[in-house]
């Protein structure tokens, strides 16, 4: 039977690609474009595979303070990619959904072109795809701390599930693969509540590299993972451990 | 065929003046009728007090969708089965139309409230649904003739609280028309306008506001056809007045195309014709009437539809992405009447749209009313350096980010009372959605968890945006929708 499961909840931090452009003379920018494409086969990847959650980190709040020719190329670069993907996503069933985007510096007609895209694709349920951009892991769980106090929760009321649901996308289930490229290991303030239980892998290869049979071979790995460690884990994630 | 479904609820039967089965409450709902109240307009505007005031309180050229929806709401309002609705509607016209008086340009005084003005425009309305019905091939036949200007009658009664101007019969209700059109309607400045310039000018509806070359290509094709068709219907000795030459074709024109809409409502799903869908095809945002929606399921189809179209139309990245400047929301957002310069009509028309949309009683419309007032002199003292009456977009923009305002924060607190219902001097997630919805027409919806905002914050926000000082969607969105 575990031969078959495949992780409900796929994240993605998607590193290297200033490293990918350095290593071939480029200006960062080129890692950024180059890194569209690979984006779009981990998406095809991902609903082929039957995975029901993908979550991309594409911009976090720390990184309003790389150089702003780069950030505006990364603006100018996301809408492009929207516009430019919108309807083979709502094609493909796929619901999109962006977590964080709440900085007065993202430009207006990003923004909008955001809300089209959730607008457009809301029903959609074959996969939900969240892009974490103006992300903060942090931030998130301040928020979530705040509207409690707003809603006058009483202390001994507050639990992990009550908690949760003050987070934003509270219906987003717990992440139960982490990839991260490049072979960095470290989190970066990265959907912090939702990776508490999550399995992480770190490929050697940059993002912009990564392709499909790159992501086949990290679910292959968590299934061999879950092999041998799914009868101890704790079963509040999404009840593929079995 | 189930096109009615507002029926009264039986305790209210009796309070219902137009009955069940009203032709006008079935008309307001029809898309097709937006053929006639467009040429009704032609005809009020031709009338001397009815052109004066539309020229001097009116943003019909630059803002032409939102009037069409307010006309829209408002006659919905006006024929409900609920006798409240109905009077509360009656009222808040009153105030508005009490609002507008003045002198036209050859020194004649008007009023908005003049009640041979007001007949007219329901007669044109009257008469403008009656030739639709005749050139969409479906005369109306005698009793059904009689029972619809009854109820046009009872519509103006409504408002005026008494009977109202318009003739006991019908038969006494053609002569006095024929009787206007030869002798009172003039080639009014409104009017020429609204041939002239209107059609050919009309800015792009919400859904294509950002995509102005598709607007632009679509309109050249249909704006002649939209003068044609409706210059093809007037009356002839009205159309010699406006100098207006007989069009080669625009008979077969006018009739084709009202032909087809009487066909399409005959032929098609009542859903696909009936006037809310065609708005919110305009204006995905549209709500006919907050909590009452029996379309959401359409309208999220249309919303996404407008979505689908925003996302796939080529859209210049550069200019777009270029924060608004102060010049622009001049442009934008103050200058309602598209006149280039910021004077009271514009806003009034501002004051007018938030008391609308907010559904605001007497006292909080006074309330807003006064406060415009107060800021409009408070900006005139401030800002307008030649005392011309007008303020330009340089002089605003020059001074207006520095100025403080105890008016505009009176502006801000009857915003924030109409809006924290709940009285514990806070806007919760709730009352924040509402006030977006219903009064900026935004949905805050998946996009995270609305802040709270206490009166303090609340004010400093709208300042802040009244001031150009920062880009708010849900106040451009009241403000600077066509």
């Amino acid at each position: 039977m575990n031969e078959r499961i495949v992780p409900r909840h796929v994240a993605c931090v998607m590193d290297g690609n200033g490293r990918w452009a350095a290593l071939r003379s480029l200006p960062r920018t080129a890692g950024h474009r180059a890194a569209e494409a690979a984006v779009i086969d981990v998406i095809e990847a991902a609903h082929a595979a039957g995975v029901e959650w993908l979550s991309l980190y594409a911009f976090s709040t720390e990184n309003w303070r790389r150089p702003p020719a780069e950030v505006a190329f990364l603006m100018r670069l996301v809408r492009r990619a929207i516009r430019k993907h919108a309807l083979s996503l709502h094609a493909r069933g796929i619901r999109c959904r962006f977590l964080g985007v709440t900085d007065p510096r993202i430009p207006p007609p990003l923004a909008r072109d955001i809300a089209d895209l959730m607008m457009l694709t809301r029903d959609n349920r074959r996969m939900t795809l969240t892009v974490a951009f103006d992300h903060g892991g942090r931030r998130d769980i301040v928020e979530a701390a705040r509207s409690l106090v707003r809603d006058r929760v009483p202390a001994e009321e507050i639990t992990e599930e009550t908690f949760a649901r003050h987070l934003p996308h509270p219906d987003t289930p717990e992440v139960d693969l982490v990839i991260r490229t490049s072979g960095e290991q470290r989190i970066s303030n990265f959907m912090l509540w939702h990776v508490a239980y999550a399995e992480w892998v770190f490929p050697l290869v940059l993002w912009p590299d990564f392709r499909a049979g790159h992501f086949r071979e990290c679910l292959d790995l968590y299934r061999r993972r879950e092999r041998r460690f799914g009868d101890v884990r704790v079963p509040t994630t999404t009840g593929d451990a079995s | 065929m189930t096109s009615e479904t507002t029926t009264a609820p039986a305790s209210l039967d009796t309070a219902d003046l137009y009955g069940p089965d009203s032709m006008l409450r079935r008309l307001c709902h029809e898309a097709r009728w937006g053929l006639a109240v467009a040429r009704a307009t032609v005809l009020e505007a031709a009338h001397p007090q009815i052109g004066a005031a539309l020229i001097a309180n009116s943003t019909f050229v630059a803002h032409p969708w939102r009037r069409l929806r307010n006309t829209v709401l408002s006659a919905q309002r006006l024929v409900d089965p609920d006798e409240r609705v109905r009077r509360r509607e009656a009222a808040r016209l009153n105030r508005l139309h009490a609002r507008m008086a003045g002198t036209d340009a050859e020194g004649r005084p008007y009023t908005a409230l003049d009640p041979g003005a007001r007949a007219w425009v329901v007669a044109t309305l009257f008469e403008s649904t009656v030739t639709m019905y005749r050139l969409g091939g479906r005369s109306l036949d005698g009793a059904s003739l009689d029972r619809l200007y009854a109820e046009f009658r009872a519509f103006l009664a409504q408002m005026e609280g008494g009977e109202g101007e318009l003739p006991p019969t019908l038969r006494e209700f053609w002569r006095y028309y024929d009787l206007m059109v030869e002798e009172r309607l003039e080639n009014t400045e409104a009017a020429a306008l609204i041939l002239h310039r209107l059609f050919a000018e009309v800015p792009a509806p919400p859904v294509l506001r950002d995509r102005p070359a598709v607007w632009a290509a679509g309109r050249a094709l249909a704006a002649p056809l939209a003068t044609a068709v409706t210059v093809g219907s007037l009356p002839a000795p009205l159309r010699e007045r406006l100098g207006l030459a007989e069009i080669p074709g625009a008979r077969t024109l006018t009739h084709a195309a009202y032909l087809s809409t009487g066909l399409a409502s005959r032929l098609l799903p009542d859903a696909w014709t009936r006037l809310e869908t065609v708005m919110a095809m305009f204006d995905p945002t549209f709500t006919p009437r907050p909590g009452t929606d029996p379309f959401a399921g359409l309208r999220r189809g249309t919303a996404k539809a407008g979505a689908l179209l925003r996302l796939l139309t080529p859209d210049r990245e550069t200019a777009a992405e270029a924060p608004p400047s102060a010049m622009r929301f001049f442009a934008e957002v103050l200058d309602q009447t598209g006149n280039g310069s910021l004077d009271w009509p514009d806003l009034a028309a501002m004051a007018r749209e938030i008391a609308t949309r907010l559904d605001l009683d007497e006292r909080g419309e006074d309330r807003l009313f006064t406060a415009f007032a107060d800021w409009w002199r408070e900006l005139q003292a401030a800002l307008d350096t030649d005392h011309d009456g007008r303020i330009s977009g340089h002089e605003y923009a020059a001074a207006a980010a520095t100025m403080t305002s105890p008016a505009l924060v009176r502006v801000a607190e009857v915003l924030f009372d109409a809006t924290d219902t709940d009285d514990d001097q806070a806007i919760d997630a709730e009352e924040h959605r509402t006030l977006f919805r219903v009064a900026f027409e935004h949905d805050p919806g998946d996009t995270g968890t609305p802040d709270r905002l206490t009166r303090a914050a609340f004010v400093r926000e709208f300042l802040n945006f009244m001031a150009g000082r920062h880009h708010s969607e849900g106040y451009d969105r009241l403000f600077a929708q066509a």
